[in-house]
């Protein structure tokens, strides 16, 4: 289901090839030399010749492959790739646009494009969208903080502690398993219909694939790395801080990203079953009422801003991990 | 002569397998005494031992049977006298060539602007100066592994424990690795513990070189290595090949032997 959202990692920025290849300090330096005049093979250690005779290794391609572009090139091909996206998204909307005035579709259950911009407009500038919006944003954010704050610990806890991890991994399986959706009327069974039950929904919601990551993160650590680390006699403190922690942040961030788009989705689910505000029940309602326009103001809203939002936990998860292959 | 630095006494290792019903023994008798400042090579064929050795004489396991001593103190886990660089490279992928370096200066508890310094002259002595901002995956093979050699010399460690560091180069590659690091034990006078399946590596490299048999995992003779002089080629060196053709001898038989009780079940 969510796996679609795991997109694969892009390069994040052009790797720059060392270019300088000034000896470090006085002794480096004396140390270069006379590994020059000791080892004519190769001239593994002369002094400036390694970086530039090296083959550019890992230098990322930010390019179209089987392109060599220069800077001008780049920009175009980037260019050509937004042209690219743009293009598709606007043949959308031309069908969107098209097909109800063309007839194809019925116009009163799907009106063309311009329409519902002029509505969303409207509920804009009248400050309804804003307040509803609002009102989502503070439910997703705060139960999706929560989770952050509650599960990556546990997590962590969970994962370095293996008897533990093995103890509870069939619970864990289970919840993983249970459709949080599912769990809906029990919630509002123990907490009512009001924002704790819908905070703890969506903080519910957003645990497990924070909780699972964290704990699969930890545990597939390297053994190599864990083992050359001890060799340097490294304590637990130590180790777990220096290496599993790191090692573990590319997938803990998976799991974050995970969340970020289950925060909106169970949220949305939420509020359209009991809710007097918030862009679930901004949709629900004006279909129960047939403000068609406004309902598909509302979807739209919540698409872009799940874009949104994911566009933005991408981008803190590549600078996190940079250093991660692809 | 020079004092013992790491004394190997008796030591066995067995492992308990799952699913095996008898426990497998890995090494068996293991004698062997390591002089301080010695390079010594260990040779012995795929699976004979060489690594769960290693692992002994780093405190990262411990024997089943006999003792390991370290200037004549049983060793108690590992500990920053003993610098390893391991069979496959193990560099911290979210750190720097520098910051992988520095890794085992943090461990010791080095200031942190002495940290870079010395992380930096010691790239630079493995011939890697300007790759000190590259990640472990921008870097070619060889180049982690000097990376990885530097980190442990870095740190300062007396005895140096190397684990086929070169298996996976070209040969180009390999020998200058080899010269390379000749010369820093030259230079800094540490014991070298250098384990490989070549021949001819164990013969360039070592002082002596102790021959490894596999099942279980014993030392079958050690070979005081010396040639009049080490100047232009080596290996092209009449003795160089007596070595090396005694060693290859050796290891044949054994194996020979090997193959022929595997043939006949024993027990
Ligand atoms: N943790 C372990 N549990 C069970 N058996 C092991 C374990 N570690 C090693 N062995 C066994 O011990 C033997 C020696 O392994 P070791 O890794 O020391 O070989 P090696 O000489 O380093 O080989 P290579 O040259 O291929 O690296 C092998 O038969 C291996 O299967
Ligand atoms: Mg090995």
């Amino acid at each position: 289901m969510a796996d679609t959202l795991t997109t694969p990692a892009t390069p994040a920025t052009p790797a720059t090839p060392a270019t300088s290849a000034t000896p470090a300090g006085p002794t480096a330096s004396a140390a270069s030399a006379a590994s020059a005049s000791s080892s004519p093979s190769a001239g593994l250690t002369a002094p400036g010749a390694p970086d530039r005779a090296a083959p550019p290794y890992g230098v990322r391609e930010t390019s179209a492959p089987g392109r060599a572009p220069g800077r001008g090139g780049v920009l175009l091909a980037r260019a050509r790739l937004v042209a690219q996206r743009v293009t598709a998204v606007l043949l959308l909307l031309a069908v969107w646009e098209a097909a109800p005035r063309a007839g194809l579709v019925d116009r009163v259950f799907v009106p063309p494009v311009s329409e519902v911009a002029a509505a969303w407009w409207d509920l804009a500038l009248g400050g309804a969208l804003g307040e509803h919006l609002a009102a989502s944003l503070a439910r997703s954010l705060s139960g999706f903080g929560l989770a952050i704050v509650v599960a990556i610990p546990l997590g962590l806890l969970i994962g370095w502690y293996k008897p533990v991890a093995d103890f509870l991994g069939p619970v864990l399986e289970l919840f993983r398993n249970t459709s949080a959706v599912a769990l809906l009327p029990v919630f509002v069974l123990i907490f009512g219909l009001d924002e704790t039950s819908k905070i703890t929904f969506v903080l519910y919601a957003c645990t497990w694939p924070i909780l699972l990551n964290t704990i699969s993160g930890v545990k597939t650590v390297e053994p190599l790395l864990i083992k050359s680390a001890r060799s340097l006699g490294l304590g637990p403190v130590a180790l777990f801080q220096k290496v599993v922690l790191p090692a573990a942040v590319p997938t803990i961030f998976t799991g974050v990203r995970l969340a970020g788009a289950y925060a909106i989705l169970v949220l949305l689910f939420a509020e359209m079953v009991g809710a007097k505000a918030g862009l679930g029940f901004l949709i629900n309602d004006a279909q129960a009422n047939f403000r068609i326009h406004d309902m598909y103001a509302g979807i739209i809203t919540i698409s872009v801003l799940g874009l949104l939002f994911n566009l933005l936990l991408v981008t803190v998860e590549r600078r996190f991990s940079t250093w991660r292959t692809t | 002569m020079s004092p013992v630095k790491i004394a190997i006494r008796d030591v066995g290792k067995v492992f308990r397998v799952r699913g095996a019903d008898r426990p497998f023994t890995a090494l068996e008798h293991i004698d062997l005494d390591v002089r301080e400042g010695e390079f010594l090579t260990l040779v012995g064929p795929s699976g004979c031992g060489k690594s769960t050795l290693l692992d002994l004489v780093a405190g990262l396991t411990e024997p089943s049977t006999g003792e390991i001593l370290i200037d004549g103190r049983a060793i108690s886990g590992p500990g920053l006298d003993r610098g390893i660089v391991f069979q496959q490279y193990a560099l911290l992928p979210w750190r720097t060539a520098l910051g992988n370096v520095e890794f085992g200066l943090e461990a010791k508890g080095v200031p942190r602007r002495e940290r870079a310094e010395r992380a930096r002259h010691f790239l630079g002595l493995v011939g890697l100066t300007g790759f000190e901002r590259r990640y472990p995956h921008e870097l070619s093979g060889g180049m982690r592994q000097r990376v990885a050699i530097a980190r442990s010399l870095a740190f300062d460690p007396d005895v140096l424990l190397m684990d086929e560091p070169f298996a996976a180069l070209d040969a180009q590659t390999r020998e200058s690795l080899q010269e390379e690091l000749l010369r820093i034990w030259g230079k800094t006078g540490k014991t070298v513990v250098f384990i490989t399946h070549g021949i001819d590596e164990a013969v360039y490299l070592g002082q002596r070189v102790a021959v490894m048999s596999s099942r279980p995992g014993r030392i079958t003779e050690v070979i005081e290595v010396a040639f009049d002089s080490r100047e232009g080629d080596l290996r092209a060196d009449p003795a160089f090949g007596e070595y090396r053709h005694h060693i290859w001898t050796r290891l044949r038989d054994e194996a020979a032997t090997a193959h022929h009780e595997e043939a006949t079940p024993v027990g």
